[in-house]
C-alpha cells in the first residue's frame, strides 16, 4: 500500500462535490435545523438518557459518515464505467490494494465529517457534553462506518452505471430512514424499531449514543457491525476473485 | 532481470502459442512473438483483428485460454509491479474532474520510482495544459494527457493502443514528435494502428494481424511491398469478352499477380500499374473506362489472411524460423 496514493485519492474524494453536499452540507444544515427545533431547550430523551439536541448531533454525524462509506459505491462505479480502473490495473496498485483505497478514504471523509458536525453542534448550537463523550461517540461513528464503505463497494462491483444512481437512492434512503438517522426511531411506533435493526445504519447510531453516553452495553452494537463487516468482506472478495478469474 | 549468462537478452515481449477465445469467437489465434528491446514495433490490422486483445492478454489484463506471455523474462503482472511497463489502453480514460496535473500525480503516487509529475508532464507536451480539468481537453490533448500518465513510472516498455486515434493532423505530428524523443533513449514501444502510413513512418518493424493471427512480420519496406499493389480496371469489347483464353492473356503481362473477369469488366491486381495498363492498352486498344485503383489496406488484408493458408513469402511462421 502506497501512503502517497492514499493520500492522493482522499483528497480527490474530499474535493468532490458530491462528497460535499452528501457528507458535509447536509447533515450540517439537517443539525441547524433540527437541533434548533427540538434540541435547544436541554430535554432529555427518556429512551436514551441523552439530550435531544446530541441524539441529533449523532444522528447527523453517523449520517454524513455513513455517506463517506456509501459514496464510495459512486466512485468505483464511474471509475469502472470510465475505464479509470483499467489504467490503474497498469500500475503495482493491487486490485486489494484498490479496494482498501475506498475504505481508507471513507474513514478519512468520514471523520472530516463527523468533525464539522460535532463543531457545528459544539459551537452554534452549544451542545454540552464531557469531552470523553464526544470522542467515544466520534470514534464509534467513525469505526462504525466500515461496513458501509463494504457495502459500498459490493454495489459498485456488482452495479453496471444505469443501476447503480437508483440502487444508491434505496440503499442510503433506507439506511438513513430506517436507521433513525434522520428522524429519531423513539419518536416513531414501537415496531419501526424493532424492524429497523435488521439494518446496520440503526447499530451505528445506537453506538453513537452509548459512546456520548458513556454507557450502556456498546458490545451489542459493535457485534453486529463487525457481523456485517465480516460477512460483506467475504462477499467482496468473493465477487473479485470471480472478477479476477473471468477477465 | 537480465542474465548473465544469456548470449542474447530476455526479449521485452514474448508471446507463445497464445490465443484468447469468446465463445465461438477466436480473438486471438495461436500467436507468437518476440518484440526485442529497443525495439519500435507496430502492430498493424483493421478493427477486430485482435489487436487490443493481444496488447491486454500481452499485459495480463485478461487471461488467455492457452499460451502465455512474458514480459522481460518474467509474468506480466511482476513487469507491471516493478514500473517496467507503461502502457495506454483502449477504454482506458482519466477521471473527468481531475486536472491533468492531478491525473499525472495520482498515478504517480500509484507507482514505485516515478518519475517527477512536471518531467513527465515535459515529456508528454502537456505542461501548458496541466491545471485544464480532463473533461474540457480536445481529443489530442487527451490523448497527450494519457501518454504523461503512461510514462510517469518511466517505463523500458511502452504499448499503446491506436494513440493517434481522435487526433488531427497537428496533434498526431506533436504526439510522434514527443514518441521519439521515447524511443531515442533506446526504449520498446508498441503501438497498435490501422494506419499504415503511420506505421510505416514511425516503426521499423510492422506485424500485421488479420482475424486473431499474424499474417505479415517484417520492415516496413517489406510490409508495403504486399500492401501497395493497385488494382488495373476496364471495359472490353463484347469480342475480347467472350473469348476463352482472354484471362490467361492478362495474367501473363508484366506485374499481373491476380485477374478477375466479370461478363465484360475486368480486374487485374499488379504489383507495376504502369506495365501492366501499357500492355492491357497494345493488346486491347478497345479497352474503357480505365481505373487504376490501389489496393486498399482490407483488400491487402483480405489477401494476406487467405494466403496465410498457404506460405507466402512474408509469414508470421517464416520471420519466426
Amino acid at each position: 500500500m502506497r501512503p502517497h496514493y492514499l493520500a492522493r485519492e482522499t483528497m480527490r474524494q474530499l474535493r468532490n462535490v458530491r462528497s460535499l453536499v452528501f457528507t458535509f452540507a447536509l447533515p450540517v444544515a439537517m443539525l441547524l435545523i433540527f437541533g434548533s427545533a427540538y434540541g435547544t431547550g436541554g430535554a432529555v430523551d427518556s429512551t436514551t438518557h441523552l439530550p435531544w439536541l446530541i441524539v441529533t448531533t449523532v444522528q447527523m454525524g453517523g449520517y454524513g459518515a455513513m455517506m463517506a462509506g456509501l459514496s464510495q459505491a459512486f466512485a468505483i462505479v464511474t471509475e469502472r464505467s470510465i475505464g479509470w480502473n483499467r489504467q490503474l490495473r497498469i500500475t503495482p496498485l493491487s486490485g486489494t490494494g484498490y479496494l482498501v483505497s475506498k475504505v481508507v478514504a471513507a474513514l478519512a471523509v468520514a471523520a472530516g465529517s463527523i468533525l464539522v458536525v460535532f463543531a457545528v453542534s459544539i459551537l452554534a448550537l452549544h451542545a454540552q457534553l464531557a469531552v470523553a463523550g464526544w470522542i467515544a461517540a466520534g470514534i464509534g461513528l467513525w469505526l462504525g462506518i466500515i461496513p458501509f464503505a463494504l457495502l459500498a463497494i459490493l454495489i459498485g462491483q456488482y452495479a453496471r452505471p444505469e443501476f447503480a444512481q437508483p440502487l444508491f437512492m434505496v440503499t442510503f434512503l433506507g439506511m438513513s430512514i430506517l436507521g433513525g438517522l434522520w428522524v429519531p426511531l423513539q419518536i416513531m411506533p414501537a415496531w419501526v424499531s424493532n424492524v429497523a435493526q435488521i439494518v446496520p445504519s440503526y447499530w451505528l447510531n445506537r453506538l453513537g449514543q452509548m459512546g456520548a453516553l458513556g454507557s450502556g452495553d456498546a458490545m451489542a452494537p459493535a457485534l453486529v457491525l463487525v457481523g456485517w463487516t465480516v460477512v460483506l468482506t467475504v462477499l467482496v472478495t468473493w465477487r473479485y476473485r470471480r472478477d479476477a478469474v473471468r477477465a | 532481470m537480465t542474465s548473465a549468462t544469456a548470449a542474447e537478452p530476455v526479449p521485452a515481449i514474448r508471446l507463445r502459442r497464445l490465443t484468447k477465445r469468446f465463445g465461438a469467437l477466436t480473438a486471438v489465434d495461436d500467436v507468437s512473438l518476440d518484440i526485442h528491446r529497443g525495439e519500435v514495433v507496430a502492430l498493424l490490422g483493421p478493427n477486430g483483428a485482435g489487436k487490443s486483445t493481444t496488447i491486454d492478454l500481452s499485459l495480463g489484463l485478461s487471461a488467455a485460454s492457452s499460451g502465455s506471455a512474458e514480459l522481460f523474462g518474467v509474468a506480466p503482472r511482476g513487469a507491471i509491479v516493478a514500473g517496467d511497463v507503461g502502457a495506454m489502453l483502449q477504454g482506458g480514460a482519466l477521471l473527468p474532474t481531475m486536472t491533468v496535473q492531478q491525473s499525472v500525480a495520482l498515478v504517480a503516487a500509484a507507482h514505485r520510482h516515478p518519475l517527477p509529475v512536471t518531467e513527465a508532464m515535459g515529456r508528454a507536451r502537456v505542461s501548458d495544459i496541466a491545471n485544464q480539468p480532463v473533461s474540457k481537453l480536445s481529443g489530442g490533448q487527451l490523448q497527450r494527457a494519457r501518454f504523461a500518465v503512461a510514462v510517469v513510472s518511466d517505463p523500458r516498455l511502452l504499448i499503446l493502443d491506436e494513440p493517434t486515434a481522435a487526433m488531427d493532423v497537428e496533434a498526431r505530428h506533436v504526439f510522434w514528435d514527443s514518441m521519439r524523443e521515447f524511443t531515442d533513449s533506446g526504449r520498446t514501444v508498441v503501438f497498435a494502428t490501422h494506419y499504415l502510413d503511420e506505421a510505416d513512418a514511425f516503426a521499423d518493424r510492422i506485424v500485421m494481424m488479420s482475424r486473431g493471427r499474424i499474417v505479415a512480420d517484417g520492415t516496413p519496406a517489406q510490409v508495403k511491398s504486399v500492401v501497395s499493389g493497385r488494382t488495373v480496371s476496364f471495359r472490353l469489347d463484347d469480342v475480347a469478352a467472350g473469348q476463352n483464353g482472354t484471362e490467361a492473356r492478362f495474367a501473363a503481362m508484366p506485374g499481373v499477380t491476380g485477374v478477375e473477369v466479370r461478363g465484360e469488366r475486368a480486374s487485374i491486381r499488379t504489383d507495376d500499374s504502369d506495365a501492366t495498363l501499357r500492355a492491357v492498352l497494345a493488346d486491347f486498344p478497345a479497352a474503357r473506362d480505365i481505373e487504376v485503383i490501389a489496393r486498399s489496406m482490407d483488400d491487402a488484408f483480405m489477401a494476406l489472411t487467405s494466403e496465410a493458408a498457404a506460405p507466402s513469402s512474408l509469414t508470421s511462421e517464416e520471420a519466426h524460423r
